[in-house]
């Protein structure tokens, strides 16, 4: 990664036409260049999306009193220290983040090492399948999870409660215990990610060498397999305790109806009636202070990552023999892939199926009307569905578009300023998206902007833009710059070798951007619930609308919205860019 | 000679249909108005047609029964079928969070808003946020406003319901007739009642109950360890799934709705009364769409509008004369114990005091 930063060798092929603004001075000349000039203002286009939020929460935390008479004062954050809620909310927002990547951990790396190492029976399936739930909404779910196990009315208690003479209650969605569990199905995939590229490029030498000097399975996994893991690992861990401590869309779904606190539904409600914009600002900076720790602290550590261990040698790893062993893991892949996809999406069904959802299927109640209403009848339904169409599209391709420039920036630029920038512009990935949304709120509110689909479309960009550039900044570094030097040598402009040679090289890495955008953004509901207005909902905001109305409808939803993210899933597959590459 | 007959049928033909036409095409409320009035709704409707759309907000009404008022309002005043009426229903807290928010912002959006807490709608007033509206339709809601239930020329109510004791009679038996025959009448963690830490209307009912039923009684239902849910779908929905057996804060409204489904709910008015939540519906002063907003008030308080409401919603109507077509779900406002309550002198701090008090009696 390093070698590829320090490719300061492209100098000749970055370097602004001779004949550009013969009058001007070379640094201006050197500026209005475009190959600096247009990555450059991409970068700041970056940088103004994630400081103007950031800028607008931190004025609006150190303003106090009635709205129309704010003054400058630290009163929110006096009272805030002093509120045992926010306590209560930071305990639990860090119980279930740190349990749900404990528990992501476990799976994506047990799984990961099934799929990699082993000789499970289906493994070429799993690897399909255990990457299913990444591409699924989270709040979707919790909300199937809650008709599979809410108490007494879950399909799960109630099979229990009928066939096993078991009580109704076994399982309670409605509890910390639900949230860390949903947060794992749905962050496992992340984990998986990290650490099955690894996996499969592991040099199986060192666990020869361990087995030579007679160390046993375990002892060989625990000696030599799972520090060689552990920097992916790690990685993958921060990631996802991060997202999943930020992430609104479950403990709104599960805790919320229990009055359970956690950070993004207290910010949530601190927006409601009776609003309070100073103390949900406050915790919006506290958030944000984090967030800027968690992302220094792992570019500190990747930056003492060796990768020495992990070559580009193209080793095979040994499979390993499992015996009888095999069905245990298998159980394991067919237990998660149950949990984090099978059952919801049976439950779902069953709902949007009924006229009535009594909590068990009953076919004196089956009916196609929800759909019907959602696809043909209901107004919010239809328009979110229009206005999550129009926002993923155009969003994911004004973030590709940005995310390129900014990766050609950060790739091929030669300013001192990229590492910082480069860091810079990560912030958003960190952010809840929840608090984002109230930074432009409280930015754009009196601007014509406000309640509508601009100002939900600037949001997501601003929160989810580096994983365009990221990915494409890793296909940009794979290439290198000997073919655009060789072009600009032979005469070709900048934007002749742009379009003749990077864009067609990194094309796999723009669907892939595009693809990963337009799923998010389909899905997105954190950064969306503050700034929605009427006309202006989403398929994910018109959820949560219907989740409170009609249990058939939101089901019925729900299904749509996951053919969406399932054709895209396959469209993903299709384009040849796989997961790991972006 | 021929041809001149002929032409002369043909004028006259066109004559009659030029006669006829006009009076064919008008739309039942001018059909209905009379003189300068008639003039005057031609007008509004008109610089209605020319907003070209309305905005409206709502806690109650289901997307099926707004579909069927726009179109019946439509009809009613001869609007296009490009004439669009935004509609939104939203929580309580939701609303008034958002009109708060445009409010502060001087970005207003909204053009007619109902919400059940006249204690807002009275601070809106009395802020200068509501338009001044004299509706036609008032004459019909005098007993309203001499009871306290809406103020002359700024807003009536659309309907009103209540929250009482609500429950599945497939799956239990229940007799009491009083608030009190609540307590017990499920084991702990069985019964769901609205949350009134996070709902204002919610917040209303406590606040009217409390006056009758005094704080002991709710420490006793908090002993009872009730589970908070603010929408009154998700109170009936858990109540039909078997996940509650009892709602403390029941909407009849909700009822007659999943009772059409096939659901088994039945609800009680209790002897000691209940806390009638009318629908304050007004028009915002800078309200983009301020003509459509007027027609829209004055159709929502009709009697044709009226009956759309209590059809599919089961409100309870206050226009004078107006007959429930289902008084087991809708009963007129005579027949409720109605407990009183002076909505206009309830303050913000009132409410905040009264939340505090809720939340340190259940503890959510």
């Amino acid at each position: 990664m390093k070698a590829g930063r320090g490719s300061g060798s492209l100098s000749g092929a970055l370097a602004p036409a001779p004949t550009s603004g013969l009058g001007a001075k070379p640094w201006a000349r050197n500026l209005l260049a475009p190959q600096i000039l247009i990555p450059g203002i991409a970068v700041l286009v970056g940088v103004a999306l994630v400081a103007s939020p950031f800028l607008a929460t931190v004025v609006r935390s150190a303003l106090a009193g009635a709205e129309g008479a704010l003054a400058p004062s630290l009163r929110n954050f006096t009272t805030l220290f002093q509120d045992e809620r926010f306590y209560s909310a930071l305990g639990i927002t860090a119980v279930t983040g740190l349990a749900a990547t404990l528990l992501s951990c476990f799976f994506g790396l047990t799984l990961a090492w099934i799929v990699a190492r082993t000789d499970t029976p289906g493994r070429s399936w799993f690897d399909t399948l255990n990457l299913v739930p990444f591409f699924l909404s989270p709040f979707v779910g919790a909300v199937s999870w809650t008709y599979l196990a809410a108490p007494h009315a879950g399909l799960l208690n109630n099979a229990i409660s009928r066939y096993l003479a078991g009580p109704g209650d076994l399982l309670n969605i409605f509890s910390i215990g639900g949230v860390i569990w949903v947060l794992a199905l749905f962050y496992t995939p992340y984990v998986y990610l990290f650490v099955i590229g690894p996996m499969r490029r592991m040099d199986p030498a060192l666990e020869d060498a361990a087995r030579v000097h007679g160390a046993g399975f375990l002892l060989t996994v625990r000696h030599v397999t799972a520090p060689l893991m552990l920097p992916a690992l790690f990685s993958g861990a921060l990631v996802v305790f991060v997202t999943s401590a930020g992430l609104f869309d479950v403990p709104l779904a599960l805790a919320s109806p229990r009055a359970i606190p956690t950070i993004p539904t207290t910010v949530y409600s601190l927006v409601q009636y009776p609003s309070d914009y100073g103390r949900a600002a406050t915790i919006g900076v506290l958030v944000m202070a984090i967030t800027v720790f968690f992302a220094l602290a792992q570019r500190a550590y990747l930056s003492r990552r060796s990768y020495a261990t992990v070559t580009g040698k193209g080793y095979r790893p040994r499979t390993v023999q499992l015996g009888r062993w095999r069905y245990a893991t298998l159980a394991l892949e067919l237990f998660y892939v149950l949990s984090g996809v099978v059952l919801p999406m049976i439950a779902l069904i069953f709902v949007s199926l009924s006229s009535l959802w009594t909590g068990w299927p009953a076919f004196a109640y089956m009916t196609l009307g929800n759909f019907d209403q959602v696809l043909f009848h209901h107004d919010l339904a239809r328009r979110a569905l229009v206005n999550s169409l129009i926002v993923a599209v155009l969003g994911a391709t004004i973030g590709v578009l940005l995310g390129t420039l900014q990766s050609y920036y950060l790739q091929r630029g030669r300013s001192r300023l990229r590492t910082i920038m480069d860091s810079v512009l990560s912030l958003p990935l960190g952010i809840p998206g929840i608090i984002l949304g109230l930074g432009f709120l409280i930015l754009l509110i009196r601007t014509p902007l406000y309640a509508t689909l601009w100002i939900i479309l600037i949001a997501y960009i601003a929160r989810f833009l580096p994983l365009a550039t990221r990915g494409i900044s890793a296909m940009l570094l794979a290439i290198g710059g000997d073919l655009e030097e060789s072009a600009r040598a032979n005469g070709a402009s900048w934007a002749q070798t742009v379009r003749v040679i990077v864009l067609p090289l990194i094309k796999p890495a723009l669907v892939a951007a595009w693809l990963m955008l337009f799923v998010i953004f389909i899905r997105e509901l954190g950064a969306t619930i503050l700034l929605y207005g009427q006309g202006t909902e989403t398929i994910s905001v018109a959820m949560v609308i219907l989740g409170e109305q009609n249990f058939g409808q939101v089901a019925a939803l729900a299904v749509v919205q996951t053919l969406m993210l399932v054709a895209a899933f396959m469209l993903f597959r299709l384009t040849r860019s796989s997961i790991l590459e972006s | 000679m021929t041809k001149l007959v002929e032409k002369l049928m043909v004028a006259l033909a066109l004559a009659l249909f030029v006669q006829v036409a006009p009076a064919a095409e008008e739309p039942p409320a001018l059909k209905a108005a009379a003189g300068p009035q008639k003039e005057q709704l031609r007008k509004l409707v008109a610089a209605a047609v020319k907003e070209g759309e309305l905005s409206y907000w709502d806690v109650v009404l289901q997307p099926k029964t707004a579909s069927i008022a726009i179109e019946a309002f439509r009809k009613h005043y001869g609007l296009p079928a490009s004439f669009k009426v935004n509609y939104s229903l939203a929580r309580s807290a939701d609303l008034v969070t958002r009109v708060n928010q445009e409010l502060q912002a001087d970005r207003v959006t909204m053009d007619v808003v109902a919400i059940a807490l006249l204690p807002f709608a009275h601070e809106k007033v009395k802020g200068g946020h509501i338009m001044r509206y004299d509706s036609p339709q008032y004459a019909a809601y005098r007993g309203v406003f001499e009871k306290g239930l809406g103020k002359e020329g700024y807003f009536a109510f659309n309907g009103a319901y209540l929250f009482v004791p609500m429950w599945d009679s497939s799956k239990l038996k229940f007799k009491g007739t009083s608030w009190k025959d609540l307590i017990g009448a499920v084991p702990e963690g069985r019964m769901s009642m609205g949350d009134a830490g996070n709902s204002v209307t919610y917040l209303a009912t406590y606040m009217g109950l409390k006056t009758v039923l005094g704080v002991d009684y709710f420490k006793k239902v908090a002993t009872m360890k009730p589970t908070f849910l603010v929408r009154s779908e998700q109170i009936a929905n858990q109540i039909v799934t078997g996940q509650d057996q009892f709602a403390f804060s029941g909407m009849p409204t909700r009822a007659y709705q999943f009772n059409q489904r096939g659901a088994k709910l039945q609800f009680l008015l209790p002897k000691e009364g209940v806390v009638l939540l009318p629908q304050a519906i007004f028009i915002l002063a800078k309200a983009p769409h301020p003509s459509a907003a007027k027609l829209w008030i004055d159709f929502i308080l009709s009697e044709a509008g009226q009956k759309i409401l209590v059809e599919n919603e089961a409100l309870i109507s206050g226009r004078a004369g107006f007959v429930s077509p289902i008084p087991d779900y809708a009963p007129p406002i005579e027949k409720l114990n109605v407990i009183k309550i002076d909505w206009e002198k309830i303050t913000a701090d009132d409410q905040n005091k009264a939340k505090a008090e809720w939340l340190s009696i259940f503890k959510p």
